[in-house]
């Protein structure tokens, strides 16, 4: 986007994955590493850099640990993040709502 | 507020529509009930009970109508969870699921009257787990990692009873009863119900 109605955008989750992650959690509370990948159809990379800043952020907690011997991250949406989540989702509404406003008046 | 552009728009749309199919996407992959799961785990409890009590492990006269139910519990449990969690019943992961899912169980139905009719009934236990959990594994790519897992571990179980018939019902009651039992509570703790 780029435009003036789009500056005030919280820039964090703006951005595609971040966005999808952030989304999957606050309709799932609890999502694997494995699942958040196959839901977004995104690389490993890709996945961990974007949780890591939503989780440095405090908008994700991220819970390490083992199942079966075997390395186990497991993500999930905090307050934080929720509230920033409705308030990005008030904003794209308020586009669309402005934007209808003015089509009628014109 | 300044008056959006057409390309404002646009990205507004297409965004919520993102963040809408994602959010429908987390919730279907989740959408297996784990509380339908753990009941279907109980009645494959009860199965092998009574094909124990009654001396015969794959007994048809058990087995056939404890599917039944279990597909029926489900079917149900599945249902009410898409709608508590509001998302479609018949979303596109679910239709997935299903087309990979029912042909194994046709195989498995087709391989029943087969080995029923040619008196090695013996070998039922570890086809049915064999099966099942080819279709489950496959299914579940669609799923969480617990489906998946518990299909692989069918298959395991399947491939036990198929080496050792004579604790055929042992294995079916490990995986039709514990293992569903096991991983419905996991997704109950895991996924909310």
């Amino acid at each position: 986007m780029g435009s003036s109605v789009t500056d005030d955008l919280d820039r964090l989750i703006h951005e595609r994955v971040r966005l999808g992650i952030v989304a999957a959690l606050a309709a799932d509370e609890n999502l694997s590493f494995g699942d958040l990948k196959t839901i977004l159809n995104t690389s490993d990379g890709n996945l961990s850099v974007h949780a890591r800043k939503l989780d440095e952020a405090g908008y994700i907690k991220v819970t390490k640990g083992f199942t079966d011997r075997k390395p186990k991250t497991e993500y999930r949406l905090t307050a934080k993040g929720r509230r920033a989540l409705e308030a990005y989702l008030d904003q794209m509404e308020t586009i669309l709502s402005v934007a209808r406003d003015a089509l009628e008046r014109s | 507020m300044t008056i959006p552009t057409h390309e404002d728009q646009q990205q507004a749309k297409e965004t919520l529509a993102y963040i809408r199919r994602t959010m429908e996407s987390a919730s279907t992959f989740t959408a297996v009930s784990g509380w339908g799961l753990a009941a279907v785990g109980i009645v494959g409890m009860l199965a092998a009970w009574l094909a124990w009590s009654g001396g015969t492990p794959s007994d048809l006269r058990v087995w056939i109508p404890a599917a039944v139910v279990s597909i029926t519990i489900a079917m149900a449990a599945n249902a009410a969870k898409a709608r508590r969690l509001e998302v479609p019943v018949w979303s596109g992961a679910v239709r997935k699921i299903v087309g990979v899912v029912t042909p194994t169980l046709a195989a498995g139905a087709l391989l029943t009257y087969a080995l029923h009719d040619h008196g090695v009934a013996q070998l039922l236990p570890g086809t049915w787990l064999a099966l099942y959990g080819a279709g489950v594994s496959a299914g579940g790519t669609f799923s969480i990692r617990a489906i998946r897992a518990m299909g692989v571990a069918f298959l395991i179980l399947g491939a036990a009873a198929l080496i050792r018939p004579d604790l055929g019902l042992l294995w079916l009651g490990v995986g039709f009863g514990g293992l569903h039992l096991g991983v419905g509570l996991d997704i109950v703790w895991r996924h909310g119900g």
